[in-house]
């Protein structure tokens, strides 16, 4: 009794610490063998309609367990994304032709249609290493590192995180905190805020790389309510600082009466943008609090998780999310697992459909979509077939989908009877092996 | 009022006597699929996702973040 009491608190002291810390915690199967590895392996596909983001993910997470419940987790992800994302400009009645983002080359977007950026292209790998013991007979210790690098972007990061145990294991309440150090250098440079986007070649609104530093705090308590149910509350306290512009997003430079965007010609022999549009410019710093609440709770043999988070940061961004996962089993052969997912956000106080030619530039400005109001919702199941040796198959597919709320206070002229945001339609499928040797 | 809240919340859960089981009535608990982090890929593929579509991230842990796609 008491080597399993021991290690059910070990294993919830590990899930507490290890989610707080990495935010990619080792495979659920630990090993009871010690010097074994276990393995989790997946293959991810992300789609999103009309042939916007595609990514494709290779994801592999390791755990080693050594004597006294000591354990190394290390992951590694390898992720291919292509295709075209919203740039901020509105759509208008004619042909708009810009400057793509690495200022060699120009691209157009059909009259009546959202702009979309077509040049995305990029291969992310990352990596991260946790080293994860107890101590003190109650006490759990975590420390780790990620680092991640794709064209434009590196990121370095460190963590830390500890967890006592209390009331016979019943109770564990966690902290951890994180630190991490990201670079961006920008295709063609970073360019200048709120600056005219310029004709192809001309670089001189383009600067050098960019950093931001981002804190995360995490104080987390984790309590078994009785045989079959489980609560863990999360406060997360996080701030950034630094570039926190996205570089590739501007705005439509509109006529204050009609709405339409303001017209420009290149000069003779030189190609470039056909209507006057501004690179996006947001606050240098961001400080988010979050709640997180999840409960679990098993009817006989069905298992339900019940999770709701509410956040709030200074850019007046407030978000609810609802999710639920009910694990049903299938006798012997395996398990099946709806998902629901419910999320909305109000818009950051900066977010705008566009700038008009009458007023001063204001300080801070976006017209990306994702500050802006939305509701979104995912659906989905998964299905698990447990193998011998405890190895497991599993596939889910999930369906995402965003529905902008554009308000008409925002909107001028002919904008009204023109496309006001783009929804977004993703499928999300997943196939996961996860074995021991 | 929202941190009275929080407060409540924590409170009724370490305060409440009646909470928690003894060391041999975790059997339930003890399964695979009552441990917190049960689908780790997939809520590290989840935070990665949303992190690059939704303005929030984080929460249940640090997650999200490390890329150029927000």
């Amino acid at each position: 009794m008491a080597a399993k009491d021991r290690r059910i608190g070990v294993a919830l002291a590990a899930a507490t610490c290890t989610l707080l810390g990495s935010g990619k915690a080792a495979p659920a199967q630990a090993a009871d063998d010690v010097n074994a590895w276990d393995f989790e392996t997946a293959l991810l596909y992300y789609g999103e309609n009309d042939s916007r983001v595609r990514d494709i993910s290779l994801s592999a997470l390791a755990k080693r367990l050594f004597e006294d419940e000591k354990h190394l987790d290390l992951s590694l992800s390898v992720d291919t994304l292509t295709g075209a994302s919203p740039s901020g400009a509105i759509a208008t009645g004619s042909v708009q032709t810009f400057t793509s983002p690495s200022g060699r080359e120009v691209y157009s977007t059909p009259a009546n249609e959202i702009p979309l950026d077509d040049t995305f292209l990029d291969t992310r790998v990352a990596v991260s290493a946790h080293w994860t013991q107890s101590f003190a007979r109650l006490y759990t210790g975590s420390a780790g590192a990620s680092f991640s690098t794709e064209y434009d972007y590196t990121h370095i990061g460190a963590d830390l995180a500890l967890s006592r145990d209390f009331k016979q294991r019943n109770t564990t309440v966690s902290a951890a905190v994180a630190f991490s150090q990201d670079d961006i250098d920008p295709v063609g440079g970073a360019p200048q805020a709120l600056s005219q986007m310029l004709d192809v070649g001309d670089l001189t609104n383009r600067g050098g790389s960019q950093s931001k530093d981002v804190l995360d705090v995490l104080i987390g308590m984790t309590q078994v309510i009785n045989r079959t149910t489980l609560l863990r509350i999360n406060y997360s306290f996080s701030d950034s600082s630094g570039y926190l512009t996205d570089p590739y997003k501007f705005l439509s430079v509109v006529d204050p009466i009609s709405g339409d965007t303001l017209a420009r010609s290149p000069p003779p022999g030189t190609q470039g943008p056909d209507g006057l549009y501004r690179f996006e410019n947001r606050p240098d710093s961001r400080t988010k609090h979050g709640l997180f609440l999840e409960g679990k709770h098993a009817f006989g043999s069905k298992v339900l998780d019940l999770s709701y988070r509410y956040m709030t940061d200074d850019w007046e961004i407030d978000s609810h999310t609802l999710d639920a996962r009910l694990r049903w089993p299938l006798g012997s052969f395996g398990y099946v697992e709806p998902h629901v997912r419910y999320y909305s956000q109000t818009a950051a106080d900066f977010y705008r459909v566009n700038l008009t030619a009458a007023e001063p530039l204001p300080q801070f400005v976006s017209a990306d979509s994702r500050l802006g109001d939305f509701d979104a919702i995912t659906v989905g199941v998964k299905f698990g077939r447990e193998m011998r040796h405890g190895a497991e198959w599993s596939a889910r597919i999930e369906l995402y989908q965003q529905n902008a709320n554009v308000p008409d206070a925002l909107l001028i002229g002919n904008q009204f009877g023109r496309e006001r945001s783009l929804d977004l339609n993703a499928i999300i499928a997943q196939i996961s092996y996860r074995f021991g040797l | 009022m929202r941190w009275l809240g929080i407060g409540l919340v924590i409170a009724s859960l370490t305060g409440c006597a009646s909470t928690g089981v003894a060391p041999w009535e975790r059997d339930v608990l003890a399964k695979p699929e009552m441990q917190l982090d049960a689908q780790p890929l997939d809520v590290a593929f989840d935070d990665h996702i949303y992190f690059s579509k939704e303005a929030s991230s984080g929460g249940r842990g640090f997650g999200g973040g490390g890329c150029g796609c927000n």
